[in-house]
């Protein structure tokens, strides 16, 4: 699985089955074989992604898919199809991979990968309800933002921030400068994080895949696919 | 009492400390904005604003006309300038700052085995490790006491130079001992070693892989050599002796098949046969020539069909199998019998093994905590014959197993309980291993953690959740 994200509010949470094309939702605490509450799969859905992020406010799921990011009811059982579509050359999204919605501030980020001779990644800002050929409201990228591909994307409303994990090329087993990366919504360009936990003996990350944050203990945690661990960093200067 | 005090008043000054920092850690708004590596021993980075910032620019008065048009180019130039200093400065700030260590670590430091294969001839055991990365090798007849830790191997093969990660396939060449193992997911290279290689050495031999290969097998009298592919429910068929970028002799790939997310896989040579355990998840790919070749594939034949070939809309979820195939089986090939259904017991059904001399089929079947034995001749909804499981195997998600002809003994790799065990071949029921080989300590929680994509925070249960 590549993405899991948990809906607080409604005590549920969702992962991508990519094989099988299914986004699969359970019930918060579920254990052992428990079957999923829904599974949006079929036809209709069209899902292709591996990563996706739910609106719990707006009811809404997004599932980016190379060069598309489909939304669904966020209750959506069965073989539904999305009810919006960003897709079309304003949009400049090709390869994307993760992404993260912000229901409060209204804001839509998302990631691009990078396979061998790809251009580098991105971040690009959309509009939460942005449908069809849009062009985002910003765009991340270039060398001094140091994103080479993007993993796994949370987003901070209160401080309209951005916190990515950047695991550096896909075919080296240790790439060198792999960080966690924290941006805002105002960036735009070639611009460097504005925090940055980078890997290193002292960090002790190697290749962060994933991150998401707990607020309330003002932690950022993250997946690190070379440690093959989770590792907790407290940063109450970020909170 | 004393101590206490102290502990006290550390805790205030630690308090405080964390007070001042985080103030002056604080953001400069408008201003030049820096890259900032946070953390406990963090370093508070520290540049003055431009002089001419962004917003401070000097204001013109109204009347004056004259030179308007030049002073507002060059308020915009100071702007960019501006810009551009803040977002230098931001990068230097960025550089080789952090000295920031993580508040908790989930890590298990023990090795959990993924995958065993036995050399006969060298009566040594070798195990797959998908936590740390490493390819074990250890007396056959090693036996950890309930009293030690854990046995330590003969021969340990790790470091960046082996390009061993998840690895969850094995094979040795019964002819000389080399190993064979398979990159999951993360590597796409066959790595090859020779039998006594250890240390951080590079493999004797590599073959770069399509992606998400797990099983391997080999037919020792054809020269080929078998694996599976998980992401794209395929098969493909090399050379033994293939390296660097040799393309497939053969690809079985298609809905006819009945390949779903494909795991072990096993040879009956013997009677031509090759078997393939099916988790179950799977999509289709588009007919005819592959418009959109991975730059993996560029030039190589027999290749699968990946991701982006996929027929929107078109994965489904298949009740877990084993396919039986003819060897020679290629492209869109239909299986000859499908062993499937709920009196099959299959619950993620992952390394698979074959008795030649018995005919029997072995499946670690690893959501069941069990071994499961068929005939290699069984169809359909089949009950097996033999099922090893019950607390007193010490089974715990076996995802790898391997059959022992000469020592008349089955093992089973334990992804879930740091460990190996070895029964009879006979074995059936609620039977004691007659042998043990442990990473770590008896009782030492298994975390399960193999390739952490992703991760979430349910925070109404204070718990992470870590798929893998």
């Amino acid at each position: 699985m590549h993405d899991i994200r948990y809906d607080e509010l409604h005590d549920e949470f969702l992962v991508v089955n990519p094989f099988a094309e299914a986004v699969l939702t359970f019930r918060g605490g579920s254990n052992g074989q428990e079957s999923p509450v829904r599974i949006l799969q079929g036809p209709h859905v069209k899902t292709g992604g591996t990563r996706l992020d739910v609106d719990p406010v707006h009811n809404e799921i997004f599932v980016p898919d190379g060069n598309k990011i489909r939304v669904y009811p966020r209750e959506a059982n069965g073989d539904v199809a999305p009810i919006r579509i960003i897709q079309g050359p304003d949009t400049q999204l090709e390869r994307a991979e993760s992404l993260a919605v912000d229901p409060i501030n209204n804001v839509l980020v998302v990631g691009f990968n990078k396979l061998g001779d790809e251009p580098d990644g991105a971040i690009l800002v959309f509009n939460r309800t942005d449908n069809g050929n849009v062009k985002p409201k910003a765009v991340i990228r270039g060398p001094k933002s140091g994103i080479i591909r993007i993993n796994q994307i949370a987003v901070y409303p209160p401080k309209k921030l951005i916190v990515a994990a950047m695991p550096g090329i896909e075919e080296m087993m240790e790439p060198p400068n792999a960080f966690l990366g924290i941006w805002t919504y105002d960036d735009n360009g070639d611009t460097p994080p504005k925090w940055k936990i980078p890997i290193g003996p002292k960090t002790t990350l190697k290749k962060p895949f994933g991150v998401t944050l707990n607020p309330k203990n003002k932690e950022i945690i993250i997946s690190d696919m070379r440690v093959n661990g989770v590792l907790t960093f407290s940063v109450p200067e970020v909170f | 009492m004393a101590k206490m005090r102290w502990f006290v008043v550390l805790a205030l000054l630690g308090t405080a400390t964390q007070l001042v920092m985080s103030r002056e850690s604080g953001l400069v708004h408008g201003g030049a904005q820096q890259t900032r590596v946070i953390g406990s021993e963090r370093l508070v980075f520290v540049e003055p604003l431009p002089e001419a910032g962004g917003e401070i620019c000097e204001p013109v008065p109204a009347s004056r006309e004259a030179g308007r048009e030049e002073t507002l180019i060059a308020a915009l130039q100071q702007r960019q300038d501006a810009r551009v200093a803040s977002l230098e400065a931001r990068n230097a700030a960025s550089q080789d700052r952090s000295k920031m260590k993580p508040v908790r670590w989930i890590h298990d430091p023990y090795a959990a085995f993924s995958s065993v294969a036995v050399d006969p001839i060298n009566n040594e055991v070798v195990l797959t490790d998908e936590n740390l990365f490493q390819i074990m090798v250890y007396n056959r007849t090693a036996d950890t006491p309930r009293s030690a830790r854990l046995t330590e191997p003969k021969r340990i093969i790790a470091g960046l130079n082996t390009k061993i990660e998840f690895q969850c396939g094995l094979y040795i060449d019964p002819k000389n001992g080399n190993i064979y193992a398979v990159n999951n997911d993360t590597v796409d290279t066959l790595v090859i070693f020779d039998r006594t290689a250890k240390g951080n050495a590079p493999p004797t031999r590599e073959l770069h892989t399509p992606h998400g290969t797990f099983g391997i097998a080999v037919d020792e009298a054809t020269e080929e050599m078998f694996l599976t592919l998980q992401h794209d429910s395929a098969m493909v068929v090399f050379r033994k002796y293939a390296e660097k970028d040799e393309s497939p002799l053969r690809l079985l790939q298609g809905d006819a098949t009945g390949l779903a997310d494909p795991h072990g896989i096993a040879l009956d040579s013997k009677n031509g046969w090759v078997f393939i355990s099916n988790h179950g998840s799977v999509s289709s790919r588009t007919a005819g020539a592959d418009e959109r070749p991975s730059r993996r594939n560029a030039q190589k034949q027999n290749w699968p069909k990946g991701r982006a070939e996929a027929v929107p809309g078109s994965g489904r979820s298949l009740p877990p199998s084993i396919v039986v195939h003819s060897m020679k089986a290629q492209g869109n090939a239909s299986p000859l019998r499908v062993i499937q259904g709920p009196k099959t017991q299959f619950n993620w059904p992952t390394g698979v093994a074959i008795d030649e001399q018995r005919g029997e089929l072995y499946v670690a079947n690893d959501i069941g905590n069990s071994i499961l034995v068929f005939n290699v001749t069984d169809s359909g909804d089949a009950a097996p014959k033999r099922v090893i499981q019950g607390p007193k195997t010490n089974l715990r998600n076996p995802t790898g197993v391997w059959v022992d002809l000469k020592n008349n003994e089955i093992w089973a790799a334990n992804f879930m309980n740091h460990s190996a065990t070895v029964y009879p071949l006979s074995a059936s029921g609620d039977v004691a291993p007659l042998r043990i080989i442990r990473s770590g300590p008896l009782d030492e929680p298994s975390l399960g953690i193999g390739n952490p994509h992703p991760v979430a925070y349910d925070s109404k249960r204070e718990q992470i959740l870590v798929p893998n």
